[in-house]
């Protein structure tokens, strides 16, 4: 693949006070890639997105975007650049309704005498959509709180809201977790999906067989070190499992 | 119907029939005659005025309690200023040193990630000493001049025989309702509240939306003074003093919630007016006026074990 990619980790080194959560991270991400992002847990899988997303700036290191070096790190900041993130608890506030929740942060407008008001009407339609699709209730509707919707449910708002938004890059922290059978086949139909549109698909989880099924590529962190990236066609589920079992100093050397 | 119980002032509402219903059938002193009325609706406006700023706060899970202070300290300012501002421009300056004092508090909140309630309890006993030193202990008064200044009597006066302060609140919570429920600031100041960490992930500035409602918390706190003041242009070391908890009072009253993200503009006027009429009924009874603090609190604390029946009944997770 001749293409830069769309985000490139360079040596990333983050420090929590004097815990070092990341040490010497160095990734490649390309758009149109679905890739699987494994390891136990404290292993700083999700401390390596919340860089990503701008919830934590990097106390070592680069991070590129589309060639350009990011220099400021916000949630805000990433999300107009199109990195949209599904966390596992967060993100959606109980006390509003669907249609206020998709669009918390981008709130479509309606100028009356000049005043920007909420767009009410076009919030209620898209959310709506969104809902009906992604098979949500027969009795929810878009002006429902959050607080009323199941698990499966609430990642369904979560992933509608990360496809309705044009967004380039869409991480899914454990998505599937707390859902159902069916629910979590179509969760990761979505991600294959999203991939298939060009878009770089990150897919956070513990568990190496069911993201080997789906991912063009695994990397495996383990104690803030990344100790395997390899597509799916070179190595197995098995092996790739070995890496984790092992605390990923056995094969290291096999895979690189 | 269903919408009356879902909002979070039904409770309130509930409250204030009960209470007109008790006030009158046992009928001390008169309740409804239009000196009671007049009274009651023109300490309701003012405190309604200073628990409104304080709702805004709650329901982005914070708490203000230094309204009382502030209240105090902006009429002061405004009183002892005007002789060299004259009446507009010391309104204004007044205003200023409200929105600055609420501006620091916010910024030490979210900068300094510290507990709102100590640093405006901290904020509570600064603006408080800083009234006893601008005044020196003794009672300032408006010049005949400003007291018929045309602002203050927009300000202070009456029209139609309804004192100007009602109208006042009438016009501040109609924009705030708006505010609140039909704008992206109200969206994401209820979001916040809800959950700051995930407006935080949707990319929400949670500490500019904290600073803003305390600088409006202020506002509204010596906006108030400000009207008390153009009404009675006389200033005491006391003024505003118990205001905080009598704000708070009535906003927890009012259906906001202490969890963050859930209040109601009507039923926090509607909490004024309870405490309040607490107040004047009690006064009129001829109880000594200490139990009136006693009062409120009982009535307090009913409203909160009430509202957060409510609250669990219609499913909410507080």
């Amino acid at each position: 693949m001749t293409q830069q990619p769309l985000i490139q980790v360079k040596n990333l080194d983050l420090y929590f006070g004097a815990f070092h959560a990341l040490k010497n991270v160095s990734v490649d991400f390309n758009a149109g890639e679905l890739i699987g992002l494994v390891g136990d847990n404290g292993a700083g899988k999700t401390t390596l997105i919340r860089v990503l997303c701008g919830i934590h700036a990097p106390s070592k290191g680069e991070v590129f975007f589309d060639g350009k070096k990011v220099e400021k790190f916000h949630p805000k900041l990433a999300i107009d650049q199109g990195i949209e993130t599904i966390q596992q608890s967060v993100g959606l506030c109980d006390n509003l309704s669907i249609a206020r929740n998709f669009y918390l942060g981008r709130e479509p407008v309606k100028r009356i005498f000049g005043i920007p008001f909420l767009d009410f009407a076009k919030m209620r339609e898209k959310s709506s959509r969104v809902i009906r699709q992604f098979g949500l209730r027969e009795n929810v509707s878009a002006d429902d709180e959050v607080e009323r919707l199941s698990g499966g449910e609430r990642q369904s708002v979560k992933i509608g809201r990360a496809v309705e938004f044009k967004n380039r890059v869409v991480i899914m922290d454990e998505p599937t977790n707390h859902l159902s059978v069916r629910e979590r086949e179509h969760v990761n139909e979505l991600a294959v999906q999203l991939k298939e549109q060009g878009l770089l698909v990150i897919y956070i989880t513990h568990d190496i067989f069911q993201v080997h099924k789906l991912a063009d590529r695994i990397v495996i962190m383990e104690n803030g070190e990344k100790v395997a990236d390899a597509s799916t066609d070179s190595m197995s589920a098995e092996a790739l499992e070995d890496v984790i079992r092992q605390g990923g100093r056995v094969v290291e050397k096999e895979a690189v | 119907m269903q919408y009356l119980v879902r909002s979070q002032g039904f409770g309130a509402t509930v409250g204030v029939i009960a209470m007109l219903a008790v006030f009158t059938v046992i009928d001390f002193s008169g309740w409804w005659t239009v000196q009671t009325l007049s009274n009651v609706t023109q300490f309701t406006a003012i405190l309604a005025l200073v628990a409104l700023g304080q709702a805004l706060v709650i329901m982005t899970k914070e708490i203000d309690l230094s309204v009382g202070s502030i209240y105090g300290l902006t009429g002061v300012a405004f009183i002892t200023l005007e002789p060299s501002l004259g009446v507009p421009g010391s309104l204004v300056v007044a205003l200023l040193i409200a929105a600055a004092a609420g501006f620091i508090q916010g910024t030490a909140v979210v900068k300094g990630e510290l507990p709102s309630m100590i640093v405006t309890l901290g904020g509570l006993f600064a603006a408080r000493g800083i009234i006893y030193v601008w005044t020196g202990g003794s009672v300032h008064n408006f010049s005949p001049d400003a007291r018929t200044h045309a602002l203050t009597r927009v300000l202070g006066g009456e029209l139609f025989g309804i004192s100007a302060a009602i109208y006042w609140v009438g016009i501040i919570s109609v924009l705030l309702a708006i505010m609140l429920w039909g704008t992206r600031f109200g969206n994401r100041l209820l979001a916040t509240g809800g959950s700051r960490e995930s407006a935080e992930s949707r990319g929400v500035r949670t500490d500019r939306v904290k600073t803003a409602a305390f600088v409006l918390c202020s506002l509204l706190a010596g906006f108030a003074g400000i009207l008390t003041l153009c009404n009675q242009p006389q200033t005491h070391v006391t003024l505003g003093e118990n205001m905080e908890l009598e704000a708070i009072s009535a906003a927890v009253i009012g259906g906001c919630l202490l969890t963050g993200g859930r209040g109601s503009i009507l039923g926090v006027i509607l909490g004024a007016l309870v405490v309040v009429s607490f107040r004047y009924e009690l006064i009129a009874l001829g109880a000594p006026s200490s139990w009136y603090i006693t009062f409120v609190g009982a009535v307090l604390i009913v409203a909160v074990i009430f509202n957060q029946k409510l609250a669990r009944f219609l499913g909410h997770s507080v």
